[in-house]
């Protein structure tokens, strides 16, 4: 990722010692005293043309042997100007306290109170300030470094979470009675693991709360305690419907960091296979969200491709979902001697069946007046809630990783971002469509190039395994393997964010080494957590079945919003 | 990257044209599901549907299925407990006990070897860290268990089921020139159904003759 | 006596029968595992080839319980609640390593294995499953059923005929 192009002017009538500069390996660090934090926020969010508008992630980090023990760390994006800039702040652990960021930030919502959930930080005017990924039985927080893993709290209906979106109103008051009614966390419409608690005023919904954490599997303590590349099948089980980008994602991250270069064979596979990864997520999302209201036909013909995308992918790496295809410094196995045959069978199948949806489902009035206008947002506010992706460029935000970050062979061709501009559920149905014709596209361009020459991962036996052959019969290279399995690859001390286009929007790793064998701390930054935080305000005023049908529009992931 | 102008404050909803208003693209999608049930009914379409456990879809040689561990041609195991298997695990589901093996040149032998099937999520990083090429991934994915107890499998389970049929071994350390006929099978993508099924039908009148 | 004449017992048999062949699955889903469920009832794997199409997602109408993904401990009382309002008799297929186990997820928040709270039928490993995998396990567990309805109807009847032959004795 490029870094920034000019240095930032720093606020002067902030006190000297408040803010202290570092350059970082791949943005600048501001190390910042938490007493000007919202004054800086403000200053930095001032400027129209190159103001901090996003707020891409907010996280902590223990370090038990600091006189302060905590640090939160900001990522901020400017999404006119390009710029990008990390803001630490410590915070001492017998004063765990710091200002809340909502009014700056809308988004800064859920990350603050994760952030309060794994570390027991406190943000100072957060106005619901509760756990949101553990359960409410849970006791201490789990990400702090003295926490064992494994440690268990049990959960027993009678203490579960009973969300009271509105205080029942007096029959005096309305002359209508109010519902209140829960729909999840085991519901068709939540898509498994989601929550909504709505009070209903007729069939409107006047207020919502919505609960999550019934996914939470731990990912980032999971990474903690395993090696470098042990981590890599727990990031296939992110976003569960296109792996094979979460694997880039973190791959590339740890690449950065070691400094290795990746050979071209396995750049050119990895932006093919990320590009059908995208494919098939957006298969699944519009497939299911038009389940959610009723279109049953187009399950099935967006999941043929599906399907024959799960088999390229199985002829790759041996599974079929859960990848495990990428390895720091290449791909796992070389590609399949029929991978180009394959992908050019592929490129000849998958638009027809895009075609039939959309013939059965763009102009059909009876699905517009389903999605027109439902769950509208636009592009402002979607980017003070954190928004990125196809939800975000519905809304007539122009903004594409790939495009304006780029990684990998993104740069190399030609294609175009999608933009609408409704901001609702119809518009981001399209934008998938037209982002599944780019992808083909792209697809389409690169194999025409046709496949690089040469090894599939790098040739360095500190971070690669030496190939069987060489392994079995040189000593050196046994020693090498037997040292890279037993110990891991030794990432050098440092920090990095590295960022890629996932299918729901910008998929960021904020990676910590320590220089031990295993990461200190890596810290997704989950696309869909940020849009999943708006869901109630999209919800509100609308009806039930409304809701369903823009939960279905967001593709929402579980996995990768929990963690 | 070019500054661009201030982000759109208010969605602008999509407006119907008049013949989406006369609901008149609602016929161009039921002639796409005519078609297709034309299609289908006459038996000209494709149908996909795999008849298993009759038929098979064809998984590639690369499918991490079921363990194996390979025997040296005298039948006993490859396994020369070296634990590397077990370090590379994220699942941590691999349980060795080594011995001592009688022969001077093997040094250890695994006395004990259990592989925790419902704790195992199938990453192949075993096969990848074995030196010995001991341990291999096979096809086979029909697995179930009634109790805990059985899903605990043995060295001896291990290399029992499987008499090393070239086709039906999967995810291993290197592919010997990647099966030039695997390639031409898999060539047409979507005619792997048909394949299956045609392979089906050969075991079937070879099974019958 | 109309409980064990001929009537009931052809009816009884018929009614095991149909149930076998038509298992009414309530898809517990929660993660991955739900995801490769979807390629099991949709068009490649057709579980209507087997009777078993009638996906219910409401607990009263079903008598299989497929849990597909992880199970955390949030979780855990939603999905006890459920399988408490499944009408007997109910079996559940435990689909994929984080149900069955817990899978890698040795944590703070993941159910060790669903068979901390609730009984199992079949545990079906892998993460995910390949489709043939859980219809594997399926065809397993009918044949299960099966297997311990036989059983059952034997020992009814070994305890018939003790009982016959203690009454002829007194």
């Amino acid at each position: 990722m490029p870094t920034t192009t000019a240095p930032l002017p720093l606020p002067e009538r902030f006190p000297a010692d408040s803010i202290q500069l570092r350059e970082g390996l791949d943005q600048p660090t501001w190390i910042v005293r938490r007493e000007i934090l919202v004054d800086l926020a403000r200053e930095l969010t001032a400027d129209p043309e190159t103001g901090f508008d996003l707020l891409l992630d907010l996280c902590g980090v223990d370090y038990p042997d600091r006189e302060e023990r905590f640090e939160v760390v900001y990522h901020l994006a400017s999404l006119r100007g390009g710029g990008r800039l990390r803001l630490k702040v410590p915070v001492p652990e017998d004063d765990p306290v710091l200002p809340s960021l909502i009014d700056v930030w809308k988004g800064a919502d859920w990350f603050e109170r994760e952030v309060y959930d794994m570390f027991g930080l406190h943000f100072e005017g957060h106005p619901n300030l509760r756990r949101i990924l553990t359960h409410e039985a849970f006791q201490g927080h789990p990400l702090r470094k003295d926490y064992d893993p494994a440690r268990r709290w049990i959960l027993t209906e009678d203490k579960m979470y009973r969300p009271q979106p509105e205080p029942p109103m007096d029959a005096e008051d309305d002359m209508f009675e109010r519902m209140t009614i829960n729909i999840g966390p085991s519901h068709p419409a939540m898509h498994g693991t989601f929550r909504v608690v709505a009070t209903l005023d007729g069939e409107i919904i006047s207020a919502s709360e919505v609960e999550i954490g019934y996914l939470h599997r731990c990912f980032e303590k999971m990474a903690e305690t395993h090696t470098w590349q042990q981590v890599i099948p727990y990031t296939d089980r992110l976003n569960y419907c296109s792996s094979f980008i979460n694997n880039v994602g973190y791959c590339r991250a740890v690449e950065t960091l070691l400094n290795v270069e990746v050979p071209p064979r396995a750049v050119w596979a990895r932006t093919i296979l990320s590009e059908f990864s995208r494919v098939m997520d957006h298969c699944v999302c519009n497939g299911s969200s038009l389940v959610d209201s009723g279109a049953l036909t187009n399950f099935w013909y967006l999941f043929q491709p599906r399907e024959e995308i799960y088999g390229l992918l199985e002829a790759c790496s041996g599974a079929r979902l859960t990848v495990s295809y990428c390895r720091i410094g290449g791909l796992a196995a070389d590609l399949p001697p029929d991978f180009e045959a394959r992908c050019r069978a592929l490129l000849e199948t998958i638009p027809a069946f895009i075609d039939d949806v959309e013939k059965l489902i763009v102009s059909n009035r009876i699905w517009l007046d389903r999605a027109v206008g439902i769950a509208a947002i636009g592009g402002e506010e979607a980017v003070n809630w954190g928004w990125t992706g196809p939800c975000l460029r519905a809304s007539g935000v122009d903004y594409d990783v790939r495009r304006d970050n780029p990684y990998d062979l993104y740069d190399t061709v030609d294609w175009d971002v999608p933009v609408f501009h409704g901001g609702d559920v119809h518009d981001r149905f399209r934008v998938r469509i037209s982002e599944i014709r780019e992808s083909l596209k792209i697809i389409r361009q690169l194999l025409d190039r046709g496949m690089p020459e040469g090894p599939f991962i790098v040739d360095d036996p500190h971070v690669a395994l030496p190939p069987k052959e060489v392994a079995y019969n040189q000593m050196e290279a046994m020693i090498y393997h037997f040292k890279l399995i037993m110990d891991g690859i030794q990432v050098p001390p440092g920090e990095i964010y590295s960022a890629v286009e996932g299918a729901n929007g910008e998929l960021g790793f904020y990676v910590l080494s320590d220089g031990s064998g295993k990461p200190y701390r890596i810290k997704v930054r989950p696309p869909c957590f940020p849009i999943f935080s708006t869901f109630s305000r999209l919800i509100n005023g609308g009806t039930i079945s409304d809701a369903v049908v823009s939960l279905g529009g967001l593709n929402v992931i579980a996995g990768e919003l929990e963690r | 990257m070019s500054s661009r102008g201030a982000h759109p404050r208010h969605p602008a909803p999509y407006r119907y044209t008049i013949v989406e208003r006369l609901y008149l693209p609602l016929l161009s999608g039921l002639w796409v599901t005519l078609r297709h049930f034309v299609r289908n009914f006459f038996g000209r379409g494709k149908t996909y549907t795999i008849n298993y456990p009759e038929e098979r879809r064809l998984y590639s040689p690369r499918y991490r299925g079921h363990h194996i561990l390979t025997t040296r041609p005298d039948g006993s195991l490859r396994c020369v407990a070296c634990f590397l298997c077990a370090a590379a695990c994220p699942a941590e589901c691999i349980h060795i006990e080594a011995g001592e093996h009688p022969d001077l040149n093997i040094e250890k032998y695994p006395l004990l070897y259990n592989i925790d099937m419902l704790r195992c999520v199938f990453c192949g990083y075993c096969v990848d860290a074995c030196p010995e090429e001991a341990i291999i991934m096979s096809n086979n994915h029909d697995m179930a268990y009634f109790n805990r107890g059985q899903s605990v499998v043995t060295k001896d389970e291990l290399q029992k089921p499987y008499a090393y049929d070239e086709s039906r071994l999967g995810y291993r350390p290197h592919y010997p020139e990647e099966q030039a006929q695997h390639a031409a099978l898999r060539h047409g993508l979507v005619d792997l159904v048909e394949e299956a099924r045609r392979q089906g039908a050969d075991s079937a009148s070879r099974t019958a003759s | 006596m109309i409980g064990e004449s001929w009537v009931t017992t052809t009816f009884e048999k018929l009614e095991e029968w149909g149930r076998n062949n038509s298992f009414w699955p309530l898809p517990f889903g929660t993660a991955c595992c739900a995801i490769e469920f979807m390629s099991v009832v949709s068009s490649h794997y057709d579980m209507a080839r087997f009777g078993y199409e009638v996906v219910r997602f409401s607990p009263r109408q079903s008598d299989v319980m497929i849990v597909a993904g992880t199970i955390t401990d949030k979780m855990a009382p939603v999905m006890k609640k459920i399988y408490d309002q499944m009408p007997d008799p109910k079996w559940v297929v435990s689909m994929g390593a984080c149900a069955c186990s817990g899978g890698f997820y040795r944590a703070y928040h993941v159910m060790q294995g669903i068979d901390e709270l609730i009984p199992v039928d079949v545990y079906v490993p892998g993460c995910p499953p390949s489709p043939e995998g859980l219809m594997y396990g399926i065809l397993q567990l009918k044949e299960k059923i099966e297997r311990d309805t036989k059983k059952r109807r034997k020992r009814e009847k070994a305890k018939r005929a003790d009982d016959d032959g203690s009454v002829a004795a007194a």
